[in-house]
């Protein structure tokens, strides 16, 4: 086996490690606070991808959402500028999705949540697919991901992208253990998240904290797709493959778990590179078959993953 | 709480049924070939979303991923008859027979996965389909697809052999079939099965008490409900003798389990609701995005001609207002003594 080239392949699955730990960690948040699995999650971090293409590009005749640009003043923007403006918009659009469409359902059975999402997932694809097209559209890189431009380590080399993309999670990580930890908000989530009853008895108000984590869940699923926009080409289907991935890696992690979905994210990333790598059939079109293998497979087996808690039904 | 007791016809159903013939036997002589296949097409989707109905409202097992069970049908049939040259009356059982074998494969992670994690796992299913049939040509004909050079033609009986008689003909075979198996999955939620698969959906561990076995029954509501969306992709290659994995996304997936809901679950009639709704949202939506000179407002229109954005937004609206779907408007809520 050759090591060099194994590196390789480590070095380059991480950066799509770190776009699945992102999308992960929006799933288990939503998943822990509300129990509830957010299909839509994907489809609502691509649209946000197109407010950030709309932002960079400015407004363009015959495009209703290009159109809409018009009204933003300073378009088009730097890219820093517009993915920030992208996430800003994303946390909007999740918290009002929460205020809308899932808190006056109450403690509706799941087949109403996952209609909702249904709903959701399809209503936007289409309308993205209406607006800009099913084609793909360039998207900008974040960082510099051009040739030569990355360190060599042992023969092998790292992108400066990949470490742009990490430094980004890890520092949006940071931040959301400090909000977590150290604010009332993050203490009342952790009260929510811990148990919905007994927080709402000691008086956190429910709604609007649930609304919080939507609205985090959702920036985090802005940051995932306008970082992998330009590596996955924006289109509307773009988020489809990587949420089952971020499926897996929740799962993988324990669906309830955020350091889970880290470490996920990280399992899943260096086996959707590894896997097809190594065995020909897979191919890299058919990588998402193992990581759905992976997710059946825990689900049946340890259905809390590595770090998520252990379900204990009431009969 | 929905009805244990069996569904007995309403005189509104009796109104509707006789209704639907009429217009079913009058399509024939108003259309061309081409819109006679496609009302055979919309007709046959009604068997798709049956098998929706059959896992997710008698079953509660949340199946997204049914386009899945169709593309196994289809593949299968074409299969049988050109590759292995059996007659069409034979390969079109055998189809779906595979599909609803498929779909007893899916339904073994069922036992121990249920609600939100098996909806993941059938809407993972759904997305891995496209590129693993593209992996085998043999039966899916790869990337591009393939034909199938077996036609399925009317028997030497039948009048006439113009383009026309034929295209009657396969309307008729399919109108045949999907009202077959519409009334064997009428008779088959009314059995001593159909009370025990609902009896797990309410509450398995109850169920199970009252002596149901939870394994086999799980099992074989999802091999029904697989075997009839086989069924329907069976007969989508009799309409047109091409298959190819390029039409079973996981969006075509999530229309159909739309199509479901908002038709309304638990009920037969429910599913034949849901199609004549997206049939008629569809042409609605022709007709709104044909509609010109609108300006920007214009471009919102043209959003109606997307089914499945319509059908998005509705299934979130009837969530909310009519959670049993478009069936359970108007029936008041039947419970047993």
């Amino acid at each position: 086996m050759d090591l060099v080239l194994l590196l390789q392949r480590i070095f380059d699955a991480l950066f799509n490690s770190a776009i699945y730990s992102s999308l992960a960690l929006a799933l288990v948040i939503i998943f822990r606070s509300t129990g509830l699995l957010n299909f839509a999650q994907g489809e609502m971090a691509t649209f946000t991808a197109y407010i950030a293409f709309v932002f960079l590009s400015g407004p363009q005749p015959r495009l209703t959402g290009g159109g809409l640009a018009g009204l933003v003043p300073g378009v088009p923007f730097p890219i820093p500028l517009a993915i920030i403006g992208a996430v800003i918009c994303g946390m909007a659009g999740g918290a009002v999705t929460e205020r809308a469409l899932i808190r006056p359902l109450g403690r509706a059975p799941d087949l109403a949540l996952v209609n909702i999402t249904i709903g959701i997932l399809l209503a936007t694809n289409s309308l993205m697919a209406q607006w800009w097209g099913t084609g793909p559209r360039m998207f900008p890189a974040v960082f510099p991901s051009g040739a030569g431009q990355n360190f060599t380590i042992l023969g092998a080399r790292l992108r400066y992208s990949t470490i742009g993309v990490w430094a980004v999670l890890l520092t949006v990580l940071v931040l959301l253990v400090l909000l977590l930890r150290h604010t009332r908000t993050g203490l009342a989530f952790r009260a929510v998240s811990i148990s919905r009853s007994s927080a709402e008895l000691v008086g956190v108000r429910v709604g609007p904290t649930l609304m919080y984590g939507w609205a985090l869940a959702s920036g985090f699923g802005a940051l995932a797709a306008c970082l992998s926009a330009n590596s996955v080409l924006l289109e509307p289907n773009m988020m489809l493959r990587v949420l089952v991935y971020a499926f897996a890696a929740a799962t993988l992690g324990g669906l309830d778990s955020p350091k889970g979905a880290l470490v996920g994210g990280l399992i899943i990333g260096l086996s959707q590179t590894l896997i097809p790598a190594y065995v020909p059939f897979i191919g890299f079109e058919l990588s998402v078959l193992p990581a759905l293998i992976a997710m059946v497979a825990i689900l049946l087996v340890r259905p809390e993953g590595l770090y998520g808690t252990k379900r204990i039904e009431r009969v | 709480m929905t009805s244990i007791a069996p569904q007995r016809f309403s005189r509104l159903g009796i109104f509707g049924v006789v209704l639907a013939m009429v217009g079913l036997a009058i399509i024939p002589f108003v259309t061309s070939t081409t819109g006679l296949r496609q009302a055979s097409q919309i007709i046959i989707s009604v068997l798709a979303v049956l098998g929706v109905n059959v896992a997710t409202g008698y079953g509660g097992m949340i199946s997204l991923g049914h386009g899945v069970f169709i593309g196994v049908g289809a593949f299968a049939t074409g299969y049988y008859v050109d590759g292995l040259g059996l007659p069409w009356l034979l390969a079109i059982p055998l189809g779906a027979a595979t599909a609803a074998l498929s779909g007893a494969l899916v339904g073994l992670p069922a036992l121990r996965i249920k609600g939100i994690h098996l909806a993941l796992v059938t809407l993972g299913l759904a997305i891995v389909f496209q590129p693993l049939s593209k992996r085998f040509p043999k039966f899916t004909g790869g990337v591009s697809g393939k034909n199938i050079k077996a036609e399925f033609v009317a028997p030497s009986w039948w009048p006439s052999d113009t383009r026309m008689a034929t295209a009657v003909y396969r309307y008729l075979f399919c109108i045949v079939i999907v009202g077959l198996a519409m009334w064997a999955t009428w008779n088959l939620v009314n059995s001593r099965f159909g009370r025990s698969m609902r009896a797990v959906r309410d509450n398995d561990t109850s169920a199970a008490v009252y002596g149901v076995d939870l394994i086999s029954a799980r099992l074989q509501t999802f091999a029904v409900s697989a075997g009839l969306a086989g069924l329907c992709g069976a007969l989508q290659i009799v309409l047109v003798p091409f298959v190819s994995q390029e039409i079973y996304t996981p969006q075509q997936s999530l229309v159909i389990y739309a199509t479901a809901v908002i038709g309304g679950l638990g009920t037969i009639w429910g599913s034949v609701l849901g199609v004549v709704a997206r049939t008629v949202v569809g042409a609605v939506g022709k007709a709104a995005a044909g509609a010109d000179g609108l300006g920007p407002i214009g471009e919102f229109f043209d959003l109606l001609d997307q089914p499945a954005f319509v059908f998005g937004v509705g299934l979130i609206l009837l969530t909310f207002m009519f959670p049993r779907g478009l069936a359970g408007i108007k029936r008041p809520k039947r419970t047993t003594g």
